[in-house]
Formats: structure tokens, sequence, C-alpha cells
């Protein structure tokens, strides 16, 4: 099993990292979402091997129970994760409403001609 | 009652107070007020306890060491906590003497509460994994307060800031589920006795990696500050300046207390990996700093290019050079936040705080000119200010380790931070020019200064009032750096003794 999620953590980072790199806002998001299952998946792997393990839910006596706490670490990872995704969600959807655009590159083009006027917030945009 | 709990719940029950109050108003103001007072006196009693030896340990739930989740006031923790009260008490003052009670935002105060919430638990956590949320506290709120008054122009650059800390957070859960498997627990006495036997296994390097990479993301350290310069100039003065004085630092404080209480000492690969990646922060950074036009964004660049200061300390890795990151940390939220704010005051009579289209502000307000001058130089590092003596313990550290490039590089940035606080000053005070209006008719810029020279007047305290600062910096880092009493005094006060 060890090596299965080993090589499934490495392929969703892969994937997320390509995700997170694309224009699209909707990727992105995506992105976003399996880089943090990848890291959560990452973290549950640390339990050890599960073989012959019993899920820490009813024990037998005498059988040996798989490692409870990073379960109970990726649950409030979970927990967190879900707040930040629908802060994310929100922060692109003001973003597409304000700039009209679901382009990451087309976001940062000061050459693009947004409707809003540059001299008023001269500063930041520097 | 057990105090160590009480900086966290303090700010959570004002942010939840405050959130429930319904809508702004002077009665709340004062609430606030004195809750923030009230804050700053007891983190300024927690530096006098923990001064006299003691740690005050909690462990939460009363579970066993290596599962639970435990909160550790030490000295170093004791200190960050009166700066972080600090710093945000003179912000919310001023935010108050800045916007009128019937146009401030609702939200503003509770989050802003919150995210002390979470910068408090970052202080005050003994375990890795507690630490992980406190970021995560600490940053949903600092979203939400990047986003909350940003205008259409302004929002677009929070989303570099939230998209690599989303990245940062990803890796520091990777980290973390890295060090259980290696030291099977997460509490840092826990590891901190543990890890001496991993010493050598290249496992241990790759963690070290792995949180140096995480932390600097937080604390800003080359070649992972693009995010910084462009977010934060888009805030509010008076969030700015809590931005700009505490969460970087956060960064610091986490990289001081991981690799010098956590880790093992012998991870000089680390170390030096640090102290190379400060030299080029600092000055990369003030060059970035040189090249803006515009008061906050050199601000911003800045708060950088002095954070390779702290770094270098700490890569330096000496007890000396630990004293000296402290006592770099004690003067820069001080100093920073408060140039934060006078460069609030100068937009707000200026109307922009773009240099090119500034000017006559020395000759309408003086006074504010003499603040800036005292808080600049401070920052350049001219004795007797406060900015001096750390600057001066750390070349001093870096002569006697023979790290003359180190060293080089941050004299040089010394000189060029002077050289763009001197644009400002050029730019904003010196100018005299008879199109630039000083709108000194809005009486707000007077109790906006008073705040702003109640922050200036600590930061004198800290320069002129050196040598106690200093011998607090020192204990601090001698206790840093005391494994096994730190260990002691966690696990011992858990009714585990090794």
């Amino acid at each position: 099993m060890q090596l299965e999620t080993a090589l499934l953590v490495g392929v969703m980072f892969g994937v997320a990292t390509y995700l997170v790199l694309q224009r699209s806002f909707v990727k992105i998001l995506f992105g976003f979402l399996i880089l943090t299952n990848a890291a959560n998946l990452f973290v549950l792997a640390m339990s050890g091997r599960p073989d012959g393990k019993q899920a820490p839910v009813v024990l037998d006596a005498g059988v040996p129970m798989v490692d409870p706490l990073p379960q109970a670490l990726i649950l409030t990872a979970i927990v967190i994760g879900f707040g930040v995704a629908a802060y994310l969600v929100f922060l692109l959807y003001r973003l597409f409403l304000d700039q009209k655009t679901t382009n990451a590159a087309e976001l940062f083009d000061e050459t693009r001609n947004t409707g809003l006027d540059p001299e008023r917030h001269g500063p930041s945009s520097a | 009652m057990n105090w160590a709990i009480a900086p966290i719940l303090l700010p959570l029950l004002t942010a939840l107070v405050t959130l429930f109050w319904g809508r702004p108003s002077v009665a709340r103001r004062w609430g606030v007020a004195l809750a923030a007072a009230a804050q700053f006196l007891l983190a300024v009693w927690l530096v006098g306890e923990t001064l006299r030896g003691s740690t005050c340990v909690l462990g939460v739930g009363a579970w066993p060491a290596r599962l639970g989740i435990v909160l550790v006031v030490d000295l170093l923790s004791a200190v960050m906590l009166a700066l972080s009260t600090l710093v945000t008490l003179a912000t919310v003052l001023y935010g108050y003497a800045e916007v009128p009670v019937r146009v401030e935002h609702p939200l503003r105060t509770p989050l802003t509460q919150f995210l002390l919430v979470g910068i408090h638990l970052a202080f005050c956590t003994g375990d890795l994994f507690n630490l992980f949320v406190a970021f995560e506290i600490m940053l949903l709120a600092s979203y939400a307060l990047l986003t909350l008054e940003a205008d259409d122009w302004d929002i677009k650059h929070a989303f570099p800031y939230v998209a690599i800390n989303l990245f940062g957070s990803a890796l520091f859960l990777c980290a973390c589920g890295l060090a259980y498997a290696m030291f099977g627990t997460l509490n840092f006495a826990a590891i901190a006795l543990r890890a001496e036997a991993l010493v050598g296994d290249f496992r241990l390097q790759l963690l070290a990696l792995v949180l140096i990479f995480v932390f600097g993301l937080k604390a800003g350290l080359f070649p992972l500050y693009y995010w910084l310069p462009n977010s934060y100039p888009t805030l509010p003065a008076p969030t700015a300046a809590l931005f700009a004085g505490l969460l970087t630092k956060v960064g610091v404080y986490v990289l001081l207390r991981v690799f010098g209480t956590v880790l093992p000492h012998e991870l000089t690969f680390a170390h030096t990996l640090l102290a190379w990646l400060a030299g080029a922060t600092m000055l990369l950074a003030v060059m970035g700093a040189i090249s803006r036009p515009f008061i906050r964004g050199i601000l911003s660049f800045h708060i950088l290019s002095q954070i390779g200061y702290m770094v270098l300390a700490i890569g330096f890795f000496t007890p000396l050079s630990l004293a000296a990151c402290i006592l770099y940390i004690v003067h820069h939220i001080v100093v920073k936040s408060s140039l934060f704010l006078i460069g609030g005051v100068a937009l707000r009579l200026n109307g922009t705080d773009n240099l090119d289209r500034m000017g006559n502000l020395w000759k309408h307000t003086p006074w504010l000119g003499v603040l800036f001058l005292l808080q600049a130089l401070s920052l350049a590092g001219v004795p007797p200010l406060s900015g001096f003596w750390g600057k001066y313990l750390i070349v001093v550290v870096g002569i006697e380790q023979g790290a003359y490039w180190l060293v080089g590089a941050s004299v040089l940035a010394s000189v060029l931070t002077l050289f763009s606080m001197l644009k400002i000053w050029n730019g904003a005070f010196w100018t005299a020019s008879d199109t630039v209006p000083v709108r000194t008719g809005d009486r707000r810029w007077a109790a906006l200064t008073a705040v702003v020279a109640g922050l200036t007047a600590v930061s004198l305290l800290i320069g002129l009032g050196a040598e106690a600062f200093v011998q607090i910096s020192l204990q601090a880092a001698e206790r840093v750096l005391d494994q096994e009493g730190y260990a002691r005094a966690v696990l011992g006060h858990l009714g585990k003794v090794p």
C-alpha cells in the first residue's frame, strides 16, 4: 500500500502544480483543491503500513491499531482547507466581476483597458 | 489560573463580542480600545513573569505531551506578545482617529482581533501542528482584511498573496507529516529530545529545508518575497502598519523557535543557507525599495530588506547573534509600523503618496517631519537610535565568524536604506512647491500624529535604554537555545519527566 500511496501523492502534486500554473481561474481553483488533498493524503500515509491493523473505531483486544493521530490531524486540515477553498472561490468570483476576465495573465496585463482610471489609483498600479 | 491561554483568549473574546455587537459605535470603540490596552498590559506582565526565569505551560485537555496541544509562554514568546499588542493598540487608536464612526467598516475590528488570535497562537504554541493551525487562522484573517476594503483596482493584488500562501500551507502540512513520521510526535519539546539521535540523517536535512521554504515564504525571504511589495500597499494605513509590523515577523519568530529550540543545533548547512538567502534578500529588496516611486511601496520593500538582517542573525547561529535577532525584531516592529502610519498621515495631508506629486510637508507640519526623520534614521541604523544596536551586534558576530561578504552586504544595504529614506524625505517633506496642497484644515492629522509620536517615544526608549533591551534579548536567546531546559519545563509540567 505504501508504494501506491506514494505514487498517488506524487501524481496529485504534479497535477496540482500543472493546474495552478494555468491561466484559467477554474483550473487554478481545482489545482489548489487537489494540492490540499495531496498534502492530506501525504499526512495520512504517515500512519505507516495499515496491513493487519484495525481501524481505530472499536478495538478488539490484542489486535494492533492504525495510528489515529494523523487521521485527527488531517481532519483539522480538511476543515481548514474547506474554509480556504470557500474564500478562494469568492475571491476568484469577485475578480471576475471587477476585472471582467477569468484569465490570470490578463489580470496583470497593465496595457489592458479595464475601464478603471489608472491615474486615480496611481501608486498601487506601479 | 494558568495565564498561558490568556493572550489567545482575550483577542478571541474581543473578536466575538465585536462581531455580534452590531454597528460600529463610540461605545464599541471604547470597548475595543480598552481590550487592546488590557492585552498589552497582560503581555507586559507576562514579560515580567518570564524574565524571572519561569515558563508558563498549559497542557490543553490534560492529554499526554506526545499527543496533546501544549501552550508555552517563555521569555521570547512574551516579548513578541508585548510587541504585537503594542502595535495593535497603536493601529486601533490610529484607525479610530482616521475614520469617523459612521463610515468605519463593521468587520475591520473583529477581523483584526482574529488576526491577533492567530499571531498569538503562533507565538504561544508548543507543537508543530498547532503552529500550522495558527498560521491558517492568521492567514484567513489576513486574506479577509486584504480584500475587505479593497476597490476594483486593488483587489487583484490579493490573488498572488492568497495563491502563494495556499501553496505554503500545503507544504507546511507535508512538513508536519514528515516530522511525525520521523519523531512520532509533533510536540516541540519531545522532538527536541528525539532529534539528537537523528543528526546526520538526510531526512532531518530535508525537513529543515522544507521548513526553511515554508517559514521563509511567510517571512519574505529571497526568492520568495514577490507577493509582499504589491499586496501591502493596497491596504488602508492602520491595517498596513499592522501587517508590516507583525506578519513577516511571525515567520522570523518561527524560524528562531524551530531552529533554536526544536531542531538539533548541528544543522550547519541549513544555517549557512539561511545566512546567504538573508544576504541576497537585504540587497535585492533595498534595490527594489529605491526603484519605487511611492511611500508605501518603498516601505514595503524595506520590510523585506530588514527581514534579511534578522534572518542573517539566525544564520550566524550563536547566542549573541540570536540576541541580536531578537533585539532587531523589537526595534523593527515598532519602527516599521510607525513609518507606515507616518506614510498614512502624509498621504492624508498631500492627498497622494506618489513622491513626484508630494511636497511642502516640512513647512506646514514640522513635527511629522521630525518623527519621520527619527524613525527613518533608526531604520537605517544611525546611532544612538534603536536600529543601530541590533545591526551593530550582527556585524560584530559576522566579523567574528569571518563572514566578510555578508557583513559587507549588510553595511551596503544600510547605506542604501538611508538613501531611499532620504528619497522620501526629499520628495515629501523638503520639496517646496506652489502647486501641492497641504490639507492641514482637516484636523484629524494632529490626532494621527499624536499616535505616531507615542510609537516613536517607545522606539526612542529602545534606542536610548538599549542596555536593558540587550539584556532581555540575551536572556531570551539563551533560553531559546536551551533545548533541555525547554523540554524539562514543558514535559515536566505535564507530569512526564523524561
